[in-house]
C-alpha cells in the first residue's frame, strides 16, 4: 500500500518537473511559474524532514545546473523550504485548496527570497524590486498553477479509501 | 516513544544542517570548479530535462517567429495593393499629362467627383470653378475621350454631366466621316447595358461596322470634332425604317474617371481634331514622365508606343506624325468627310448648347437636314 502510493506521489513530482522544463519556458512570462517549488512542497509534506530537504537539495542543483554562478543557492532555498514545509506540515497538511495555494505562496517567495539573498548578485533597489514586485506575482502564479494542478492531479494524490 | 520522536527531530536537523552546509560550500566555490560541477549535471541527471527545455524555447521562437512572419506577410500584402493603387493612379496621371500635351493650351485640369447619392449618379462634381476659367457648357474629357459638359460653375467648383444623363446629346459621326447622329445615353440599359450609349438617326444607307470609333462631329457648338465618344457594338432595332440606331461602348466609363479636362470655349472653338490622336502616341511627354530609374515603366511606355493600334485609331496616329521639320503633317490616312466641314465660330453660346444637350424624341432635324445637304454646301 505504502509503496503504490509513493508511486502515485513519484509521478505526480515527475510530472510537475517536466512542466517546469517545458510550459515554463514556452510560456516564457516575466513572472513565471516555478513547477519545482510546487514539487518539493507536494513531496514534502509527504515524507520526513531530512527526505524533504535531501529532495530539495537534489532539485535545487538540478535547477543550479543551467546558472553555475549561483550554484548551491537554489539547493540552498530548496533544502531550507523543504525542510521547513515538511516540518510544518501539522500546519498545512488539510486538503484545502485555498491553504495550498497559500502554502505555495509562501513557498515560492521564501525560496526567491533565500536563492536571491545567498546568490548576492541583486543589490539595492533592483534586490528590492524583484523581491517585493516580482517573486509576490512569480509566486502567485505559482500558486495559481499549483492549485490548478492539484486539482488535476487528485486521484493520483489523494490516499486510497479501501 | 517520546525518545524516538526526538530522536528522529535531530537527525532531521542535523541532515538540513549538512544539506545547508554543503550548498554553501558548493556556492563558495571558485568559478571554474563551480562550473565543473554544473558541466557534470548538464551532461548526466538535467541532460534530458535541459533538452526538453531547448525544444520548449525552440517551440516559444517559432511561434513568436510565426507571428511577426505573419504580420510582416501582411504588411507585404498591404504594400502590394498600395502599389497597384499606385501604379494604376500613375498610368491615369501620365495620360492626362499626355492629354495636357496635347491639348497645349486652353483647358483646365480638375479632380471629378462622383455623386453616390440617389439622383447624383449621372453628375460629377470638379475641382475647377468660374475662377479657374470654366465657363458653362464647357466639354469635359478624359484621355480616353468624352465624359461630359460642365452644367453649372461656382467660383472654385462646378458640376458636370456625364453622358450617362438622360439630358445629354453630342452630335457624332464614324471616324472617317461615313454616318452621322446623334448619341445619347443608352436609358433603360439594366446590368453590362447600363453604360451604353447610343446613336440614333444615322441615314439608312450608312451601315457601321462593330468597332467603328464614333467622334464627335463638331455640329452643334458645344463639342469639338474629334474627341472620342464610343465605339460600335452592334445596330438596335427601332421601329424607324428611315434611319438606324446604333448600340455604342463608350469611349469613358464613369465611375473611373478620376481626373479631366475642361475645354475653355475658345479652345473648343479651335478644334482638338488631332488632340486625341497626338495623346493616343507615345508622345515625349509621356515617356519624359517616366523617371529614368523607373525602367518597367519606361518599357512599357515603349512597348505600348509600338504595339499596333486599331485600325480606327490609327488613321487619326498617322495623321498626327510629323515631318522632318517637326511640323505637324496634315491628315492623310483619314478620308475626307463626306459631309462639310463645319465653319468656324464664336465660342458656343447657351442656345447652341442646348441643341446638343436637350433630348429630342422626334429625329434629330438637324443631323437629318445636314445629312440631305449636298456635299461642299454650306449648313
Amino acid at each position: 500500500m505504502i509503496g503504490w502510493r509513493f508511486v502515485r506521489v513519484a509521478i505526480a513530482f515527475a510530472i510537475l518537473v517536466i512542466l517546469h522544463y517545458t510550459l515554463r519556458p514556452l510560456l516564457g512570462w516575466r513572472a513565471e511559474m516555478d513547477f519545482l517549488v510546487v514539487a518539493l512542497l507536494l513531496a514534502a509534506v509527504r515524507v520526513r524532514p531530512a527526505a524533504a530537504a535531501a529532495v530539495g537539495f537534489g532539485l535545487g542543483l538540478m535547477g543550479d545546473a543551467l546558472s553555475p554562478e549561483a550554484l548551491g543557492s537554489g539547493a540552498l532555498a530548496m533544502s531550507t523550504i523543504g525542510f521547513s514545509a515538511s516540518w510544518m506540515k501539522a500546519v498545512f497538511f488539510a486538503d484545502n485548496l485555498a491553504l495550498n495555494g497559500f502554502f505555495f505562496f509562501l513557498g515560492k517567495w521564501a525560496f526567491d527570497v533565500i536563492y536571491l539573498a545567498s546568490e548576492r548578485r541583486l543589490r539595492g533597489t533592483t534586490l528590492l524590486y524583484q523581491l517585493m514586485l516580482w517573486s509576490p506575482l512569480a509566486a502567485a502564479v505559482t500558486a495559481l498553477a499549483g492549485v490548478v494542478l492539484l486539482t488535476l492531479l487528485r486521484p493520483l494524490l489523494e490516499p486510497e479509501t479501501s | 516513544m517520546a525518545r524516538a520522536v526526538r530522536s528522529g527531530s535531530r537527525v532531521d536537523t542535523v541532515v538540513v544542517i549538512v544539506f545547508a552546509a554543503l550548498s554553501i560550500l558548493i556556492g563558495s566555490l571558485p568559478g571554474p570548479a563551480r562550473e565543473s560541477i554544473a558541466a557534470v549535471l548538464r551532461r548526466s541527471i538535467v541532460a534530458p530535462l535541459v533538452s526538453l527545455q531547448h525544444g520548449a524555447e525552440r517551440a516559444r521562437k517559432a511561434f513568436i517567429s510565426y507571428d511577426a512572419t505573419t504580420r510582416m506577410q501582411d504588411s507585404v500584402v498591404l504594400r502590394a495593393m498600395r502599389v497597384t493603387e499606385l501604379e494604376s493612379e500613375n498610368e491615369r496621371l501620365r495620360r492626362m499629362l499626355g492629354l495636357g500635351q496635347a491639348l497645349r493650351w486652353g483647358f483646365v485640369p480638375a479632380e471629378a467627383l462622383s455623386g453616390r447619392m440617389r439622383g447624383e449618379e449621372h453628375t460629377i462634381t470638379l475641382t475647377a470653378g468660374a475662377t479657374a476659367g470654366v465657363r458653362p457648357y464647357s466639354p469635359v474629357v478624359a484621355p480616353e475621350g468624352l465624359v461630359g459638359m460642365v452644367q453649372s460653375v461656382d467660383p472654385s467648383m462646378s458640376l458636370a454631366i456625364v453622358w450617362a444623363h438622360p439630358d445629354f446629346r453630342v452630335s457624332a459621326m464614324a471616324v472617317d466621316g461615313s454616318a452621322f447622329g446623334i448619341v445619347a445615353a443608352h436609358l433603360g440599359g439594366t446590368g453590362a447595358e447600363r453604360y451604353l450609349l447610343e446613336m440614333s438617326g444615322v441615314p439608312f444607307r450608312s451601315a457601321l461596322k462593330a468597332g467603328t470609333l464614333i467622334v464627335s462631329s463638331g455640329l452643334g457648338g458645344t463639342y469639338p470634332r474629334g474627341i472620342p465618344v464610343g465605339m460600335v457594338l452592334r445596330e438596335l432595332e427601332t421601329e424607324e425604317g428611315w434611319s438606324r440606331t446604333y448600340l455604342l461602348r463608350s469611349a469613358v466609363l464613369p465611375p473611373d474617371v478620376a481626373n479631366v479636362m475642361i475645354l475653355q470655349p475658345t479652345r473648343a472653338s479651335e478644334g482638338v481634331q488631332t488632340v486625341w490622336a497626338a495623346a493616343q502616341q507615345p508622345s515625349a511627354a509621356v515617356v519624359s514622365a517616366t523617371p529614368p530609374s523607373d525602367s518597367a515603366a519606361r518599357r512599357a511606355a515603349l512597348a505600348e508606343a509600338a504595339a499596333p493600334r486599331a485600325a480606327p485609331r490609327t488613321a487619326p496616329a498617322v495623321a498626327a506624325r510629323r515631318d522632318s521639320a517637326g511640323r505637324p503633317r496634315p491628315p492623310r490616312a483619314v478620308p475626307p468627310p463626306t459631309r462639310p466641314q463645319p465653319v468656324p465660330r464664336a465660342p458656343p453660346v447657351r442656345d447652341t448648347a442646348r441643341r446638343d444637350t436637350v433630348r429630342q424624341v422626334t429625329p434629330p432635324p438637324d443631323t437629318t437636314r445636314r445629312d440631305t445637304l449636298p456635299p461642299g454646301t454650306a449648313p
